[in-house]
């Protein structure tokens, strides 16, 4: 039996179960959270109604996935709630949802139940077009079902010192992106123009646009060469806009203040998000090596405090890897201790105006976490709704990464009646 | 479970002139009930509502109602009839084919407004709300419920 089969066995309370004691938690955000905790299979029943002219097959992502693989399966799951379900194809053996077809419909399946119906993700248009100069427009953005992803570089400069993050798998994914899909590891800024131009003749397709990469440690200051590629990058993305700002997130590295004043008044960006990853110090020194040795976890966060000047209340935020904090063999001994840790901390950044919220860790086999299990339901359910409650609280808006503007959020997807 | 609507019920959904009001509860339970001119039947015998606006209360209503498995209720109101749905939301096409279809019709029909979402709303019942009709139902069923100087004679000479 595998690691991570035993520790799935051993999870504490069910999925009802779970329902059951959290009443105020809808059903479909707990539902959406256990598949992305476990991941998915597709029978092939489910995969002989998936059709490559209408569905989205998978595209070249920034992270890879649970298999190691790269397969033309569906891309993703969305519920009838409209909440996006972002989530891996999974090996059998660690026992994860069946992708069913029961009466004609894509059902969730679990020990032979039907849990609930989805549907597969529709295919925006232009990812039948390449760009002038010859690339599939799908490899320069990948589309969710209402936002449009721009990964502009495909290395994290962590990696070449070995010190990248340890649930991360960016590097040994892309390589092989790049070898078996041919996907460029840099974008260049006519080609994310291009796309976008021809993503927006699309009517009511996307909502934002999100653009991401590893971090690039050269330049005068530190990552001021990361930063004068996202101008560059964002400027093209700007040119097919009638107004200055259009929504959109920045996931990068934590600028300075200089750095931020030049992003936000020089592009079209409109909230500013750079992931702490864990909320803690001494976990984040083990987890982040790579973060903790450039700039260090208080400086990670007085630069997300400062941000908030810039970009305003509500528009800063933080991610986090949600369960990673319990990873072996130095994460926190309890869930409960790492709830109120993580819980502390996040709200001494929302008293300053940061919002904080998190994916659900999936230990990669590129990673450095490879083959340790994730956390219970239950934690999960519990890190969303304190999360939740804190944006609550502090009456932080996350609209810029909400159900639909993102879509990778448990806690967010609550938060989607704030 | 879900009820087929009378195609006099139908008729009056599809006329322009009849006023069609969507009502939800917040997390309260205070009702909110607003004039929807978009709600419409689809071809399945579902209700269509479109919501353009992602943050309002409607919208939030909907939401907590498809969450924690509430009921929303529909009043139609023609010339000489009205109707009650009582009814369920079951799904919320924010992405796809429907959403996109509705998205640029409104825009062609409307201007530069935008669309948050298509409402899938079952219908669990249907009250026939004219009052004549509510009346004779009430004296058939409920017999004791009236006034008794209804009932009497009528006096002489008065
Ligand atoms: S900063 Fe960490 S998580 Fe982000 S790409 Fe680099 S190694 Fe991966």
């Amino acid at each position: 039996m595998s690691l991570a089969l035993a520790g799935t066995l051993h999870a504490a309370l069910s999925l009802n179960e779970i329902v059951a004691k959290y009443p105020d938690i809808p059903r479909l955000i707990i539902i959406k959270t256990d598949v992305q905790r476990r991941g998915i299979h597709y029978t092939e029943r489910a995969l002989s109604i998936v059709d490559p002219a209408i569905h989205q097959i998978r595209s070249p992502y920034l992270f890879g996935s649970r298999d190691g693989a790269i397969k033309p399966l569906p891309e993703s799951l969305l519920l009838r709630d409209g909440t996006t379900i972002f989530v891996d194809p999974t090996p059998l053996e660690q026992n994860p949802y069946q992708v069913d077809l029961v009466e004609g419909r894509l059902a969730l399946v679990d020990n032979g139940e039907v849990v609930e119906f989805v549907r597969l993700w529709e295919k925006p248009l232009y990812y039948d077009q390449k760009t002038s100069s010859g690339i599939p427009m799908s490899h320069i953005a990948s589309a969710r079902p209402q936002r449009l992803n721009i990964f502009q570089s495909s290395y994290c400069h962590f990696w070449a010192e070995q010190k990248g993050c340890r649930f991360c798998d960016i590097v040994n994914h892309n390589k092989q992106q790049k070898h078996e899909l041919g996907v460029p590891v840099r974008l260049k800024p006519e080609d994310v123009s291009e796309t976008i131009r021809e993503a927006l003749k699309e009517p009511g397709r996307f909502t934002n646009i999100c653009l991401t990469a590893g971090s690039v440690l050269k330049g005068k200051d530190l990552f001021d060469h990361e930063v004068d590629y996202y101008i560059e990058t964002l400027l093209a993305i700007g040119e097919n806009f009638a107004t200055k700002k259009f929504p959109s997130e920045l996931i990068s590295s934590a600028f300075n203040e200089k750095q931020l004043i030049r992003l936000y008044e020089q592009t079209g960006i409109m909230s500013y998000t750079s992931d702490l990853e864990v909320l803690n110090e001494e976990k984040f020194n083990w987890i982040c090596p790579g973060k903790a040795d450039t700039l260090g976890y208080n400086e990670w966060k007085k630069r997300l405090i400062r941000a908030v000047d810039i970009f305003g209340k509500g528009n800063v935020g933080t991610g986090l890897v949600g369960g990673v904090e319990l990873a072996k063999p130095y994460g926190f001994g309890s869930e409960d201790e790492a709830l109120e840790a993580t819980f502390e901390e996040a709200e001494s950044l929302a008293v300053n105006g940061v919002t904080t919220f998190f994916i659900v860790w999936v230990p990669r086999p590129g990673s450095d976490f490879r083959g340790q299990q994730n956390p219970s339901l239950e934690y999960f359910v519990r890190l969303a709704s304190g999360l939740h409650q804190i944006r609550a609280k502090y009456r932080l808006s996350i609209d810029f990464n909400d159900y639909r503007r993102c879509g990778n959020h448990p806690d967010t997807d609550l938060s989607r009646l704030l | 479970m879900s009820v087929q609507l009378s195609d006099e019920l139908v008729s009056l959904l599809h006329d322009r002139e009849t006023i069609k009001l969507l009502a939800t509860t917040d997390e309260s339970g205070t009702p909110h009930v607003v004039a929807k001119d978009s709600i419409h039947i689809a071809e399945d015998g579902t209700i269509h509502y479109l919501e353009h606006l992602e943050s309002s209360r409607t919208n939030h209503n909907l939401v907590r109602a498809i969450w924690f498995d509430r009921r929303v209720s529909i009043v139609i109101i023609g010339t000489h009839q009205s109707f009650q749905i009582k009814g369920r939301p079951l799904e919320v096409h924010i992405t796809g084919p429907l959403f996109q279809k509705h998205y640029a019709e409104v825009r062609h029909r409307l201007g530069d407004v935008d669309l948050s979402g298509v409402w899938v709303i079952e219908p669990l019942e249907v009250i026939n709300e004219n009052p004549e009709i509510r009346r004779q139902e009430e004296e058939k069923r409920r017999p004791f419920f009236r006034h008794l100087d209804r009932l009497a004679k009528p006096l002489k000479g008065i």
